[in-house]
């Protein structure tokens, strides 16, 4: 046993015979497979089985499947909005600021609004609290992207959470997350742990079987355990998101910073104006467009009046490579909570210190003033501009005077250029005014920030420092703001100057009607605006910044109005300047053509070049213009001399002739090139087939090179062997040919790509065998049972790259006009007009949204829906009963009408909603695309105990005229009856009525069909009807038919922003009729016929029975009714006294009547005697023929008997 | 708050673009001074009657001209579609009206079924044959399919007095596709119909002799159609044309077409071999400005472009024309869509091939339009 550890072990042998024989006997065969090696195994054993086994692998392979859409989600995403959503006392301000301080590790005291948070590198969140009024959940339900649902486990789901639950389902799911709060409530850990489980499956079946749901079990120091808090973030900061339609085609912004930039004196003077608001917040959903339809819930419809792009002021960490955010990274921005440093805006940086913002506190401090002085001042009605207004000057003794009106009216387009920061608004029709107005405002509220408000203040040299930093937005910033193009400012130090930029500048054909003065190509404006007028704006900036009261403020307006009209001349020339430019380029264009001398062929070239090298701006042309072209003003002047020759080209500008023009596609030149000509000809020759190709397509080429990879080929009939050029040993030794590539390449240091000449043959058979296999494949391996569904996917993906790509290098400035504000953007968005409520009433916990919309989404329409009456709503919906429905981003009142669809495609109106089924509803509202979701409540007030949202839908259709009908019954009575035929009347009022009723089928209620034939003249209404069988005079006939029902126009914006604070919950619109006669107490008037009235009966009466005299003959006697004769009454004869003349006539009669009676007794007397005599007679007469006849029978029997017996004895003989 | 904002312009001309843009954008659009200073002002006939043609596609819709019809108020409504029958006015040609349609077609609730009467062919507007040779393979492109899209002419009627007829029918999207056709490739072939009407048979013959004369230096591969009506298919008027189409392998087709003076005009009889050799000529200059679709459907195409989903379109085109030059600033006022127009790069290889005139690439993204009208069950 020692030895064991000493000896050696056995080695197999290496080399050698033996070695030799065991390699021979377990010699390596090529891997097999399990399926090879054991093909039985494999075979199908059972067909029913395996080909449930396919199915069921498909059906799962299919339902994996989605719809696949471009993916355009951008590169650097927005923050993701998070949702608080719960009842309250849940603990929801708790959570937003544990989840704050984790990612921060700073503490918020007071969260108002939304708060922005970077929570790891690549991600951003805004959370946002969701307070406990159903409008804020409807509007939150929209914009969140995740929602965290508080709920109290000591007390369970309450109300509210189901109500979120379902508003969160019709307007696209987005994610959820329970969180049960509370959970130290519980004594019992058992009692708990059931409770839990019990929620968590209540919570699977609303979301989904699986949903998240996270427990908060107690809190320290009145905040939640800081372990529990860091796990929900940190699945919060992992999330995934799922694309919703409706975002994913609507751009929205979740408004988190507010300013009112209204002119404070306009304010002052009247405190219900209309305000001018500029809304901060981050794009979300898709592209915004500047200038485009927005919907404020809550508020109403407006238009973007301006739109910029901000510095973002919660950025993205840095991408470097480390594991953690830097401290400095750790950026928290909420402006509503007086939260986030230093907030730039276009045109100044404010340093919020804590609350300032606060704009009830402004209204309050404008109330007060500081002193006697101020409040004397500021309660000028006439300012100083005003009265400047009203003042005249005479500089020539014999001149009118001027007015300060006159000089606008001048100056009116050169205003706004002074102060060049400011912008306006696209439409032209409050040109000048409003502008000067905004322009003032602006400065006022510089002013006024520095100057009434202690805790903020303008700092001067940061609003510089900001230009500089933004100065590329700030110039397309101020060539949008001189939108009208007359601002063309063309100092000689100006053009030093001028960045040459193109400048973006837009203008309809509106501007023009309104401003007449300028003549202006039909769109094209100017407007170039240097560098130097920042500075100049930047010192004005300072003036007003240092100025204290309002007249040095209206000091600097003259001063600057003096400066305008010093340019003013220039200017005017520059306008006309400008329009001419335009027109060159236009004549050139055409010059092209009219320059054309036809026999010279070298012109032809000449001009060939000059087209290749004369390139339109086609930007500068559709859209606007930045420079001016000095060779065109050179020309002009050259052409003109002294005068200019206007009148031609005012042809050409004067948009009056222009404007009427024909208006025609088709496009013919005014001359054809001479194409006889062999060189004009050659310049289109490689547009055809037949020209010459570029490398990659050229057959020839082509050709060349497949014989350089497959040369070698033997002519069959003439025996020549031709070979490839180059390499004629590739097919002998492909291995070395390999060697040698493999050198070549390893010697060849150069990473730039070969030329095709240069690629050696190994490439280029590599090259085309990966061609093949490509071909190869794609004839193959996709045309599986998803090829379809692959190549979709595929054409999405090219598609979302293009996406991508198009733009990417593009400046931003330049790249918002083409695509609009990419969602991501930080933006101000000035919106104009909105009424002073939305801000006077301004409550940061409610969400402000500004919703984006397609210009068509504005209009108002029928809209058709498929509507549910909520199986936890208690009440049934009544057709006209108004109700308040969300829908997209709206939320309005509306009155709908319910119906539903018969076999034959006819909307029938419906008086409720059916319990259980889905009905049509339709009402007068917003157009909005098919297949939105939709929600209807009653009342948005949360006083009622039940479940608040009454049905839910979707829309299917979209009109401005609809169908519904309602069943209609005439009724009519028979007056006249005629077999079949029968005369009614009461159903209608006259014969034209009747006539348009004609052939119309008809009916009673016994179910005897008709037809109306003819009206009758009278009675008024009546007609000739026939049946198809008689019908009683006690039949009711009546007439089914189907009347309109109109759809009542009627839609209010739920306008629940702009109520006071303590109303906010409590916007109430229309009332039902039911309601307002609860209020009033005024009982519906009853029914005539269901009134109960004292019965009274009639006696019966009984018709005596008759029975036809046939019938009575064939009925026994003892039936036969036995009707005697009544008795005449003696007593009641009334004797009759004749005339003597009647007497002796009637004595008369009676004798000729005796005597005729007499007659006819003795002739009847006579008859019978004469019967009676005649019938003896005959008696007799049968009597003496009865006898002889008798004798005559007796003779022949004998005679008879005698023969037979004569017979008889024959026979025995 | 029903029409939105009020968009408004000056003077007749752009006249259908800016009801059309109108129509599908939902925004109300005031037209005023329409020939206000001329002799016969405001609103011509052929306006009116394409103001008619409008309202029977719509519904709901609002239209307002004052007593002298120099001003209009257009509150577009719904775009319906059906069947439609409509008698176009003779001052202009059907391509006149239905170019409008086509620009509308696709966004209505029920397929169009149109049957339109008027002049066929005349020298303003773009004839029929062209709409059906040019314009349709555009149309195709962005509806994915040509199924149920449809042209024919049941009867042709020449300038003046017109008494054609044609039916046009086009499927309706809720939304169509987006756009990248940049590269044209070579023209294949060259066909094209030469059509007369109450002229001797032998015109056609002879206009297509002369085209042949000056194409066949270019391509071998042209056949024209000869297309002569008689009796009550000939309409009311004589004339004769010629509609060339060439056609690349990539599917571009570039058109040009020539018409015959109409009768009674200043200029005097139109000689059968002139038309024949004036449209070869012309369809030489199209394809001498080239591009992936010809001059006249360029702002068909822009709109369609931008009408798509939020994704890049992309086409390549020959200079633009005034008139897509103002429809661009149409559609830019009316959308807020801008269009990147960029020259096209010609790599280094193919700089000396010989292609024409400078081409375009119009880029832009698709506004996510959809077709409200569609009901969806």
């Amino acid at each position: 046993m020692e030895e064991d550890g000493n000896q050696k072990k056995h080695r197999k042998r290496q080399a050698g015979p033996k070695a030799e024989k065991k390699k021979a006997k377990n010699k390596h065969q090529q891997e097999l497979t399990p399926q090879q090696r054991n093909p039985k195994a494999f075979a199908i054993q059972h067909a029913q089985k395996t080909a449930k086994l396919i199915r069921r692998t498909q059906d799962i392979k299919t339902k994996k499947q989605h719809i696949p859409l471009v993916d355009r989600t951008p590169l650097e995403p927005p923050p993701i909005v998070i949702a608080i959503v719960g009842p309250p006392k849940v603990g929801k301000s708790t959570l937003l600021q544990c989840i704050v301080k984790n990612f921060t590790k700073q503490r918020l005291a007071n969260v108002q609004g939304p708060v922005t948070v970077v929570s790891g590198k690549t991600r951003r969140l805004t959370l946002m609290e969701c307070n406990n009024d159903i409008n804020s959940m409807i509007d939150l339900a929209k914009v969140a992207d995740l929602v965290l649902l508080l709920v109290d486990a000591s007390f369970g789901f309450e109300m509210e959470t189901f109500e979120f639950l379902n508003i969160c389902q019709v307007h696209g799911f987005p994610r959820i997350m329970g969180v049960l709060t509370h959970l130290d409530a519980f004594k019992d850990n058992k009692q708990m742990r059931k409770t839990k489980k019990r929620l968590k499956h209540r919570f699977w079946t609303e979301v989904y079987q699986g949903a998240k749901l996270f427990y908060l079990s107690g809190m320290v120091n009145e905040e939640y355990q800081k372990t529990e808090v860091h796990n929900l973030c940190r699945f919060i900061s992992v999330m995934k998101f799922r694309p919703l339609q409706w975002r994913l085609t609507h751009p929205y912004i979740v408004v988190d910073r507010i300013e009112d930039i209204t002119d404070p004196e306009t304010i002052r003077q009247k405190p219900k104006c209309d305000r001018k608001l500029s809304m901060y917040g981050y794009v979300r959903g898709t592209h915004l467009k500047n200038h485009s339809m927005i919907h404020l819930p809550g508020c109403g419809d407006y238009s973007i009046s301006d739109m910029q792009s901000l510095p973002d002021p919660c950025p993205m960490p840095d991408k470097e490579k480390k594991k953690t955010l830097h401290i400095k990274e750790r950026l928290i921005y909420a402006p509503m909570s007086g939260v986030g440093g230093v907030i730039y805006d276009k045109d100044a940086v404010y340093i919020d210190l804590g609350g300032s913002h606060s704009l009830k506190q402004n209204v309050e401090e404008n109330d007060v003033p500081m002193n006697e002085l101020v409040a004397s001042l500021m309660n000028v009605n006439n300012p100083l501009d005003q009265k400047m207004g009203t003042s005249q000057m005479t500089l020539f003794s014999n001149t009118a005077p001027i007015t300060e009106a006159d000089i606008e009216e001048d100056s009116e387009a050169d205003d706004e250029e002074g102060i060049a920061r400011v912008r306006r608004s696209a439409e032209f029709n409050d040109a000048a005014a409003t502008n000067q107005k905004q322009e003032k405002q602006t400065e006022d509220l510089v002013f006024d920030d520095s100057d009434e408000e202690d805790e903020s203040f303008n700092l001067f040299s940061n609003s510089v420092k900001n230009q500089t930093v933004s100065s590329s937005e700030r110039t397309e910033n101020e060539s949008i703001g001189s939108e009208s193009g007359s601002d063309s400012n063309s100092d000689s130090d100006d053009e030093e100057t001028s960045s040459k930029k193109l400048k973006l500048s837009r203008t309809t054909v509106d501007s023009k009607a309104s401003d007449s003065s300028k003549i202006v190509d039909a769109n094209v404006t100017l407007s170039s605006i240097g560098k130097n007028v920042d500075t100049t704006d930047t010192l004005k900036g300072l003036k007003f910044d240092n100025s204290n009261s309002e007249t040095e403020d209206s000091d600097d307006d003259i001063e600057e109005e003096e400066d305008d009209e010093n340019e003013e001349d220039e200017d005017s020339e520059e306008e006309e300047d400008s329009g001419e430019d335009i027109s060159d380029e236009e004549e050139e264009d055409e010059e092209g053509n009219l320059k054309w001398k036809a026999n010279l062929a070298a012109a032809a070239a000449e001009s060939f070049k000059k087209r290749q090298t004369e390139r339109i701006n086609y930007r500068k042309l559709i859209y606007g213009k930045v420079e001016e072209d000095k060779e065109g003003e050179e020309e002009d002047d050259e052409l003109g001399g002294l005068f200019k020759v206007l009148k031609k080209k005012d042809e050409k500008n004067n948009p009056n002739i222009s404007a009427n023009m024909t208006d025609s596609s088709k496009c013919v030149p005014d001359k054809l090139q001479s194409w006889e000509l062999e060189e004009i000809q050659d310049l289109i020759r490689d547009c055809f087939v037949t020209g010459n190709w570029d490398k990659s397509e050229d057959a020839k080429a082509l050709l060349e090179q497949d014989d350089e990879l497959f040369g070698d080929f033997e002519d069959l009939e003439t025996g020549e062997i031709h070979h490839g050029d180059g390499e004629d040993d590739v097919d002998d030794d492909e291995e070395n040919d390999d060697k040698e590539d493999d050198e070549n390449a390893n010697g060849e240091p150069s990473v730039r790509k070969k030329t095709k000449a240069e690629k050696t043959a190994m490439e280029r058979r590599m090259e085309k065998k990966k061609k093949l296999k490509e071909l190869f494949d794609n004839e193959y391996d996709m045309k599986g049972d998803n090829e379809f569904y692959d190549n979709w996917k595929l054409a999405n993906e090219e598609q979302a790259k293009l996406n991508r790509a198009e733009f990417e290098n593009m400046e931003d400035s330049l790249r918002v006009g083409y695509e609009g504000f990419r969602p991501g953007m930080y933006v101000r968005v000035e919106l104009d007009r909105l009424p002073c409520e939305l801000i006077n009433n301004f409550d940061a916990t409610y969400p402000l949204i500004l919703g984006g919309q397609q210009s068509v989404e504005g209009n108002i329409g029928y809209v058709q829906t498929r509507l549910k009456k909520h199986r936890w709503y208690k009440k049934i919906l009544k057709s006209r009963n108004p109700l308040i429905i969300s829908l997209g981003w709206r939320r309005f009142q509306s009155i709908p009408l319910y119906s539903i669809q018969d076999h034959n495609f006819r909307n029938r109106l419906l008086k409720y909603t059916p319990q259980h089924l889905h009905c049509h509803a339709c009402f007068w509202g917003p157009i909005t695309p098919q297949g939105t979701g939709l929600l209807a409540v009653e009342s948005l007030t949360g006083s009622e105990p039940g479940f608040r949202i009454a049905a839910t839908g979707v829309v299917l259709e979209l009109d401005k005229s609809m169908q519904i009908v309602k069943k209609l019954k005439l009724t009519g009575t028979p007056y006249k009856i005629y077999k079949k035929t029968a005369f009614v009347q009461g159903m209608f009022n006259s014969m034209l009525e009747v006539t348009k009723f004609e052939g119309a089928k008809i009916r009673t209620v016994s179910g005897i069909r008709g037809q109306v034939k003819k009206a009758l003249k009278t009675p008024e209404g009546a007609f000739r009807a026939t049946f198809e069988d008689k019908i009683l005079l006690s039949d009711i006939v009546f007439m089914r038919t189907w009347y309109p029902v109109e759809v009542p126009q009627f839609y209010a914006t739920v306008t629940s922003l702009l109520l006071p604070p303590a109303e906010k919950a409590a916007w109430v619109g229309m009332k039902t009729l039911g309601q307002l006669k609860r209020e009033r107490s005024i009982m519906a008037p009853p029914k005539e016929d269901s009134l109960y009235k004292p019965v009274e009966r009639k006696k019966r009466y009984e018709p005596t029975l008759k029975i036809p005299k046939d019938l009575q003959k064939m009925l026994p006697f003892k039936d036969t009714p036995k009707v005697l004769k009544a008795k005449e009454d003696p007593y009641k004869r009334v004797a009759v006294i004749l005339e003597p003349h009647e007497a002796k006539v009637n004595k008369m009669m009676k004798m000729v009547q005796n005597l005729y009676r007499h007659k006819l007794k003795s002739d009847k007397m006579r008859m019978r005697e004469r019967v009676s005599k005649h019938q003896k007679e005959m008696d007799r007469i049968g009597v003496i023929k009865a006898r002889k006849q008798k004798q005559v029978k007796k003779d022949i029997y004998r005679a008879l008997g005698k023969l037979q017996k004569k017979n008889e004895k024959y026979k025995k003989d | 708050m029903s029409g939105g904002n009020i968009m408004s312009f000056e003077g007749c001309n752009y006249f259908r673009q800016r009801l059309i843009l109108s129509t599908l954008s939902g925004k109300t659009v005031r037209i005023k001074k329409i020939r206000s200073k001329e002799d016969d002002p405001g609103l011509k006939d052929f306006e009116a009657s394409f103001i008619r043609l409008l309202d029977k596609l719509t519904n709901g819709s609002n239209i307002v001209v004052n007593e002298t019809g120099t001003s209009i108020l257009y509150q577009p409504g719904l775009l319906v579609g059906g069947k439609i029958e409509h008698e176009c006015n003779t001052q202009r040609s059907i391509g006149y009206y239905l170019e409008g349609l086509t620009c509308l077609a696709p966004f209505t609730k029920k397929p169009i079924h149109a049957v339109l009467k008027g002049v066929t062919n005349d020298q303003i507007d773009p004839s029929v044959d062209m709409i059906k040779l040019s314009t349709f393979p555009v149309l195709k492109r962005f509806l994915g399919t040509d199924e149920g899209l449809e042209l024919k002419i049941v009867r042709r009627g020449a300038a003046p007095e017109g008494g054609g007829e044609v039916t046009f029918s086009c499927p309706c999207r809720q939304k169509l596709r987006p756009l990248q056709f940049t590269d044209p490739g070579k023209i294949k072939r060259i066909r094209g119909v030469a059509w007369a009407v109450r002229v001797a048979p032998v015109v056609t013959n002879r206009i297509v002799d002369s085209a042949r004369s000056v194409l066949n230096k270019f391509i071998p591969d042209i056949y024209i159609y000869t297309d002569h009506y008689k009796g009550s298919q000939s309409g009311k008027s004589p004339g004769f044309g010629l509609t060339l189409v060439a056609e690349t392998i990539n599917g571009a087709f570039l058109c040009a077409e020539n018409s015959s003076n109409p009768k009674g005009s200043d200029k005097g009889p139109s000689v059968p071999e002139d038309i024949g050799k004036e449209t070869a000529k012309l369809l030489l200059e199209e394809i001498y400005k080239g591009g992936c679709v010809d001059s006249t459907n360029q702002s068909m195409t822009a709109l369609f472009m931008i009408l798509g989903q939020q994704d890049v379109s992309k086409v390549q085109t020959g200079p633009l024309t005034p008139y897509t030059i103002q429809f661009l600033r149409h559609v830019y006022s009316f959308f807020d869509v801008m269009f990147k127009i960029e020259p096209q790069q010609v790599s280094e290889e193919d700089e000396d091939l010989r292609t024409g005139g400078e081409k375009l690439i119009l880029t832009c993204v698709g506004v996510g339009y959809s077709n409200i009208s569609k009901a969806v069950s």
